[in-house]
């Protein structure tokens, strides 16, 4: 009865693979733009850069929220995504979306015109208002990780590396557009040190999709399935062209060797950002459901 | 209270999908929407081939993963224990198509009940009425025909079967047909590597 040999039969009335087709292109925008604008913010937090923050805020504010409400059946009734907080991913990212797009509105605002001066509150206040959006944009950077390795259905992404791969992907977009938007505002010893990071980020990077598709492909024969989309058949092209050579060796390659560039820079940036948009779509479209049986030997 | 689930028995399913439309009749369900299917399988090398017929449903798990990961509350397990979707709190996210490990959910696109079911942009009479319960744009899936469940009826594929594959009754029950089946058959759930607990088993 092993389902290792089951052929992959789409939407048929057949026994086999079946790819899930309920998260495509809409949601896979929805996810980038939340990991790349709370990353943005939080990379900006930690060098103190003020417009970065901003951007990263009005991106998952506005792109995020667009490509959710436009994938969502009944967006009427979003506000009841909230509700589960107790059970469910979606709803703690949410929560999480609310509380850091406010208090990291409050921060920003804060730097840029004196709240603690003007309304009076101290810098213990102004510093909880920092960490609470610090912690709230952490839980954003991952949770849609969570989300997709919570269950057990699809085996790609039944995985712990899943959220360490949001982690990594969301802080190392929000390095490199740090770097992009930040040239010409950044000290040179704090230019030096996100490029610093984006090479080890982009190392990182690696290191999780090799141990993910390693996982994948040793955890079941569904995980098996979709790693064989991703590098062999279907999709393998993309992943490799896309998230391989344009997401993580170009850009690598020109951060190590131009990185006094800034035109090497923003190459930089945007083959990493086109790679990571790959990945996203290319994770939902691998994903597939195992057939429940089989017959073949 | 009992705890409803259902045995397939492979020996007797000879593939004729007469469950399937049944299914649809009884629910009004919209073109291309199937809550239960009978998938098939060809194997063997010629002329030692077979063909099998897997019947499909909801499997009404006790560990619900789509009730797990439902963000508005709406899929909820009833006393009996059969997996619902509340219609008014659906939100159409999908979380809970990505969550299920059997591929039993559906999403009722809102063209699906502007187009008709023979695609001339107008609904028949029947549909008016039964697309009724639907919101859409939801996400929802079999529910045992719970209406009629409620009546003291099995449900709707149960009685359409022709060849009594398909075994409703009260898990819970030791002499229910369903929990022989289970006990003298060796009734398995499908992919217990999920660890869904399923409330269907299969006998052959």
């Amino acid at each position: 009865m092993s389902t290792r040999n089951a052929p992959i039969v789409g939407d048929s009335f057949k026994l086999g693979y079946r790819f899930q087709r309920y998260w495509d292109t809409p949601m896979a925008n929805a996810f980038f733009f939340g990991e790349l604008g709370a990353g943005l913010f939080f990379v900006s937090l930690l060098l103190g850069f003020v417009p970065g923050m901003a951007a990263g805020i009005v991106i998952t504010c506005i792109l995020k929220t667009y490509f959710h409400v436009s994938h969502m059946g009944v967006p009427t009734k979003a506000w009841r995504a909230i509700l589960r907080p107790d059970r469910s991913w979606i709803s703690r990212g949410l929560l999480a979306i609310i509380v850091w797009s406010t208090f990291g509105a409050l921060h920003v605002l804060n730097l840029w015109f004196g709240l603690e001066a003007a309304l009076g509150f101290g810098p213990i206040i102004g510093g909880l208002i920092k960490l609470i959006a610090a912690c709230a944009a952490l839980v954003v950077m991952t949770y849609q990780g969570f989300a997709m390795s919570h269950s057990t259905a699809i085996s790609l992404w039944s995985s712990g590396l899943m959220p360490v791969s949001s982690l990594v992907y969301s802080l190392t977009a929000g390095t490199m557009l740090t770097l992009v938007f930040g040239w010409n505002a950044l000290l040179a010893g704090q230019l030096g040190l996100l490029v610093n990071a984006a090479l080890l980020l982009l190392v990182v990077i690696a290191v999780v999709l090799l141990s993910l598709l390693h996982g994948a492909h040793h955890g079941s024969p569904g995980g098996r399935t979709s790693v064989e989309l991703l590098l062999k058949s279907r999709y393998a092209r993309y992943f490799l062209g896309a998230v391989w050579g344009t997401g993580l060796i170009l850009p690598a390659l020109l951060l190590w060797a131009g990185a006094g560039s800034y035109p090497a820079v923003i190459v930089a940036a945007i083959g990493m950002l086109s790679g990571y948009y790959a990945y996203r779509v290319l994770v939902f479209k691998a994903g597939v459901f195992e057939p429940i049986m089989s017959f073949r030997p | 209270m009992a705890r409803y689930g259902m045995v397939f028995d492979l020996r007797r399913c000879i593939g004729c999908n007469a469950c399937v439309v049944g299914c649809k009749q009884e629910n009004t369900l919209p073109d291309g929407v199937f809550f239960t299917r009978t998938l098939s399988e060809e194997y063997g090398v010629f002329p030692a081939v077979n063909r099998v017929y897997i019947p499909t449903l909801c499997n009404h798990c006790e560990d619900a993963p789509c009730e797990k990961v439902c963000p508005s509350g709406a899929t909820y397990t009833r006393e009996d224990g059969i997996v619902m979707v509340d219609a008014d709190k659906c939100i159409g996210c999908g979380s809970c198509a990505v969550a299920c490990p059997y591929d039993q959910r559906t999403e009722l696109s809102k063209d699906l009940f502007t187009q008709g079911l023979f695609g001339e942009g107008e609904l028949t009479p029947f549909e008016e009425q039964g697309y009724s319960r639907f919101t859409p744009g939801m996400v929802t899936k079999c529910d045992f025909c719970s209406g009629r469940v409620d009546a003291g009826l099995d449900p709707a594929c149960v009685v359409t079967c022709p060849t009594d594959a398909r075994i409703f009754g009260d898990l819970d029950d030791p002499d229910s047909k369903a929990s022989r089946l289970i006990r003298e058959r060796g009734g398995r759930p499908p992919l217990p590597e999920k660890n869904t607990s399923p409330k269907v088993f299969y006998v052959d």
